[in-house]
């Protein structure tokens, strides 16, 4: 929470796509981070500690996919929400973290920001 | 006069039939002396045929059939304990890569009890295993191919619908949001579709739970108060080619789009009903809305890009459309009967 806005944190390494998430999460009222891969992700997680959530791609470039992120921002910094995206229709959701939330792309950017409003409404 | 020749001619023929054999065979006594190999085991196996008189099993070629496994399942056979099916063995030679090897193994039942005989058949099944391996991995790979590009058409139409909903942020327009809405609606339509191929067996699209998840793309991003707008979808349970359920997917997007934007001006609450149902090739697709029906005359709307589209499509699946007014509200019925070619016929299934 920075100044009663809640702060989420895009993960996508794609530009366009993670200009997009930026866009929307603005538009819902949000402040927005950005980062193009789980390692700055990681980095921006440590370096603040008012991130409510985390909105990430599963295939990106670097040490760890979208996945793996999740399960380590879950041990790490368990209050924070998590939402995944990705381009295969089929994710196991037992492959994230309990409470995480996971839609396929193209996502509506309704959808997303009506998942942001339930999981940030919601207190850990 | 001698009594023995009757068994030396079964003997002979015996003999006959092992070396002229297609698959790889040998002739063993209880004490596994190769009494004959046929010509396709030396062949496959090369042995010189005129070095085997005389040899016992282990003793052929270099010594590779020396084996213990094998020579006690053959005499546990020989003395009638166990029977050799479908055992797999490798065979080793130096300087050759390994083959494996299937064996079978029997006595020949001929009455003459002092002297068994074994018959042993050999397959080289190196290359067929190989083959069926490599074919698992042609599988495989294919698979994980089809989801690799399944990913990455997921991944280009988000980036395309990311930005069309950029551009309906930032546009003053009225009027340009629109039109960018329902370009990202098109977009969805197409990746709705894209998800079911995804999943689809054969490349054949359900086109109940397709609707439906179009229906609740639709209804997500145009529908603001769920309880005031609903969309309804009964469908069969047919499955169409892929090309076939894309044209039915953007007719009915467009439809859709058009009674939410005009059928229900003020009204309280208002309800579109997506159906389809098949019979054989014959099939009929509507759209029908109980809002305030279709302005006629000069109130009637100019024919947008919407309706082009509808026409478009209709007309490429050889189909009719009609326009009906329910009162209250509108159906549109694009309806295909099987005899106005086989073009567009529909493949069905239950």
């Amino acid at each position: 929470m920075n100044n009663g806005r809640a702060v989420v944190l895009v993960v996508e390494d794609n530009a366009i796509i993670r200009m997009g998430a930026v866009d929307l999460v603005i538009s819902a009222g949000y402040e927005a981070l950005e980062a193009c891969d789980a390692d700055e992700a990681i980095r921006i997680m440590e370096s603040r500690d008012d991130i409510d959530l985390v909105f990430t791609d599963v295939q990106m470039p670097g040490t760890m996919d979208g996945i793996k992120l999740c399960h380590y921002i879950s041990q790490g910094w368990p209050p924070v929400k998590l939402i995944v995206a990705s381009g295969n229709a089929i994710l196991e959701e037992s492959s994230l973290p309990g409470g995480s939330m996971f839609f396929s792309k193209p996502y509506h950017d309704h959808t997303i920001k009506d998942a942001m409003a339930r999981l940030l409404s919601s207190k850990a | 006069m001698s009594t023995k020749p009757t068994v030396h001619i079964e003997a002979a023929s015996t003999l006959a039939v092992v070396i002229s054999s297609n698959e790889p065979l040998l002739l063993l006594s209880d004490d596994l002396k190769v009494i004959a190999a046929s010509a396709s085991f030396c062949r496959v196996f090369s042995i010189d045929p005129a070095a085997i008189p005389g040899k016992r099993l282990g003793e052929l070629g270099n010594g590779e059939w020396a084996m213990p496994t094998l020579a006690s399942l053959l005499k546990a056979t020989a003395s009638g304990k166990a029977q050799i099916e479908a055992y797999e063995i490798d065979l080793k030679r130096s300087n050759q890569k390994t083959r494996q090897l299937v064996v079978n193994a029997c006595t020949l039942d001929d009455g003459d009890m002092d002297n068994i005989r074994l018959l042993l058949a050999v397959s080289d099944v190196t290359d067929a295993r190989a083959e069926t391996r490599l074919k698992d991995d042609l599988v495989r790979d294919k698979a994980l191919l089809m989801q690799e590009v399944q990913h990455r058409v997921a991944n280009s139409l988000q980036i395309i619908a990311s930005v069309l909903m950029q551009s309906a942020r930032r546009v003053q327009s009225e009027e340009a949001r629109g039109h960018l809405q329902n370009a990202h609606h098109r977009v969805m339509s197409i990746a709705a579709l894209q998800r079911q191929l995804s999943i689809s067996e054969g490349g054949n699209v359900k086109l109940r739970p397709y609707l439906t998840q179009l229906s609740q793309s639709l209804g997500a991003s145009m529908i603001p108060d769920p309880d005031r707008l609903s969309i309804t979808v009964t469908v069969d349970d047919s499955a169409v080619g892929a090309d076939v359920s894309v044209s039915l997917g953007l007719i009915v997007t467009e439809l859709v789009i058009n009674a939410l934007k005009h059928a229900f001006p003020d009204q309280a609450t208002g309800m579109i009903l997506i159906d389809y149902r098949s019979s054989g090739t014959d099939w009929t697709l509507s759209v029908t809305d109980n809002g305030i029906g279709m302005p006629a005359g000069i109130d009637a709307p100019k024919a947008g890009l919407g309706s082009g589209i509808v026409e478009a499509l209709a007309r490429n699946l050889l189909s009719d459309i009609q326009s009906t007014n329910t009162d209250p509200g509108t159906a549109v019925t694009i309806s295909h009967r099987g005899n106005a070619g086989v073009q567009a016929d529909l493949p069905t299934a239950a």
